[in-house]
């Protein structure tokens, strides 16, 4: 790592200010920062720990609207067992993250903000459009492409690795961003912004910007599944991972929520899926149609259409067990 | 643990090594060290510490150590250059193999993934204090007994991952339970069927505790 100065904001305000320069970044478990700054992909002068004060920065919390509150710096375990009886789903896609020594690290808000695990853009000796080259070394001839994306991936093949962003958009999610002068909530689909080159970062947070707090609506009777399909059962990044979230009236399918991860730039919004949904009974017929519609749109790459696939399956999984018919 | 460094009638690569670093740490020395809370961040009141030597103290083992680290100095780096403390081992530097496992307030985190001057403030625990050739803990035992290791490199780690989970789940532990507990650590020999079953037979000994 090259060396830098070590920041211990007292506020989050403090923080805010002292990440603010291109210089600086912010840390909170620094799993995917170290790992970056290892590399020398990421080369800060000034490494800002997110302060663990106020309080809601680090707890999960229960608002008096029934909104579950969950503070940025809560990590991985700790969600895992804050949401064992209100969310299952939700503990069972933070338990399946990584080994616990990582989950006993790694934050809420940086797995929000995790970087690619594309191992182009990891690896200096190799060009990278996302770092600024001209060309997206996975869409070139011999590219290494059974990890890419399969949607969105016209100039950038990378994909968004991280497993909680789907699960927090399918349950309509907000996050709270505090900024220099204000503190804003916006919808968890509008932290991510498609690639654009020379740019490192996979979100619209502004310099500076930090990551407060998910806010997690009431769910009333909607029913929860995620799944997740990867290369090892142990310890291993998701190929694909899928939430869904349906709500039943009258016996008929009237919401409907899926997200896909690791399988574009950004978390991918099946709506095509959704659609398939509406207005049906929650049953094997509908799922294996809504399944079918996963891949629409798709535009895999000769090395990984294998993909395609398995979106349709970890949806068609996802969804089995939001039904409640599969563990 | 520096037990046995003469034994042999020769010298120890680890102490050869460490005199010939005794130069490069004196002129890092020479530098003004400072404390947190001393020096403010880019006029911001905020204190800061690096990115030159920085004076920690960390709780190892049950014992106050007093060091000077780099900001970017991780735990690992720490443990082992500066404490002397070699049981967690160094290999990927990228928190996926678990060489390097060691408890911060009882739970297991990669050592290589954490900054020395976080560790502040955090109870550290290696293999080392877990329990001695001559007292060792239950799960260190069950390992000589089962002989859960071939070339021992990553045994530091696994040592660590399973008397995590002994301690979490007792005589509950299950082999299911005990796998995934251990799943972020990694044998290139594969020994993982001993060490299932050390650390499960380790978890029935405690039964008696």
């Amino acid at each position: 790592m090259k060396a830098f100065r070590y920041l211990r904001p007292a506020s989050v305000e403090e923080a805010v200010k002292t990440s603010t320069p291109e210089t600086a970044m912010l840390k909170a478990g620094g799993m995917d920062l170290l790992d970056l700054m290892k590399e020398r992909v990421l080369t800060p002068d000034d490494v800002v720990q997110v302060p663990a004060v106020p309080e809601r920065v680090r707890r999960v919390m229960t608002g008096p609207d029934g909104m579950l509150l969950v503070g940025a710096l809560v990590t991985l375990a700790e969600l895992a067992e804050a949401m064992a009886g209100p969310l299952p789903e939700v503990a069972h896609a933070a338990s399946l993250a990584a080994s616990p020594q990582i989950r006993h690290r790694a934050t809420v808000g940086g797995n929000l903000c995790q970087h690619t695990r594309c191992g182009y853009f990891r690896l200096l000796s190799m060009p990278c459009w996302k770092r600024g080259d001209k060309e997206c070394p996975v869409l070139q001839e011999g590219g290494v492409q059974e990890n890419a994306g399969i949607f969105s991936n016209g100039s950038c093949a990378c994909a968004h690795p991280a497993s909680l962003p789907p699960v927090f958009a399918a349950l309509d999610s907000l996050v709270m961003i505090q900024g220099a002068k204000l503190e804003r909530t916006i919808p968890i689909a509008d932290l991510y912004a498609p690639p654009k080159r020379g740019k490192l970062t996979d979100t619209t947070l502004a310099a500076g910007e930090v990551l407060t707090r998910v806010l997690i609506p009431p769910q009333g009777d909607a029913q929860l599944g995620y799944s997740e399909i990867r290369q090892k059962e142990a310890f291993d990044w998701p190929l694909v991972s899928a939430a869904a979230r349906v709500v039943l009236r009258g016996g008929k399918i009237a919401a409907a929520n899926i997200w896909l991860g690791s399988v574009a730039p950004t978390p991918h919004r099946a709506v095509a899926a959704e659609k398939a949904l509406m207005g049906k009974p929650f049953d094997d017929a509908t799922i294996q149609m809504a399944a079918a519609a996963v891949a629409d749109g798709a535009t895999p790459l000769p090395g990984n259409s294998y993909k395609a696939e398995l979106a349709t399956v970890a949806v068609k999984r996802a969804l089995l067990r939001a039904a409640g018919r599969t563990k | 643990m520096a037990k046995g460094s003469d034994g042999e009638g020769g010298v120890r690569r680890r102490d050869l090594f460490k005199s010939a670093g005794a130069a490069a740490a004196a002129s890092a020395f020479l530098n003004p060290l400072r404390a947190f809370g001393q020096e403010a961040g880019g006029g911001t009141g905020t204190p800061s510490v690096g990115p030159g030597p920085v004076e920690i103290a960390l709780d190892v083992n049950g014992g106050e150590r007093k060091l000077a680290v780099e900001p970017r100095r991780t735990l690992l780096d720490a443990l082992r250059g500066d404490m002397d403390l070699t049981g967690a081992k160094r290999v990927c530097d990228r928190g996926t193999c678990g060489a390097c496992t060691v408890w911060m307030n009882g739970k297991p985190v990669y050592s290589c993934m954490v900054l020395a001057v976080e560790a502040e403030g955090s109870e550290i625990t290696t293999v080392e204090g877990l329990g001695t050739p001559d007292n060792m803990h239950a799960v260190q035992a069950a390992f000589v007994a089962e002989d859960a290791l071939q070339c021992g490199f990553c045994t530091p780690g696994f040592v660590m991952s399973c008397a995590w989970a002994v301690k979490e789940h007792g005589t509950e532990l299950t082999d299911e339970t005990l796998r995934e507990s251990v799943c972020g650590n990694l044998c290139r020999c594969g020994t993982y069927t001993h060490v299932v079953a050390a650390a499960l037979s380790a978890a029935r000994a405690a039964e008696g505790e």
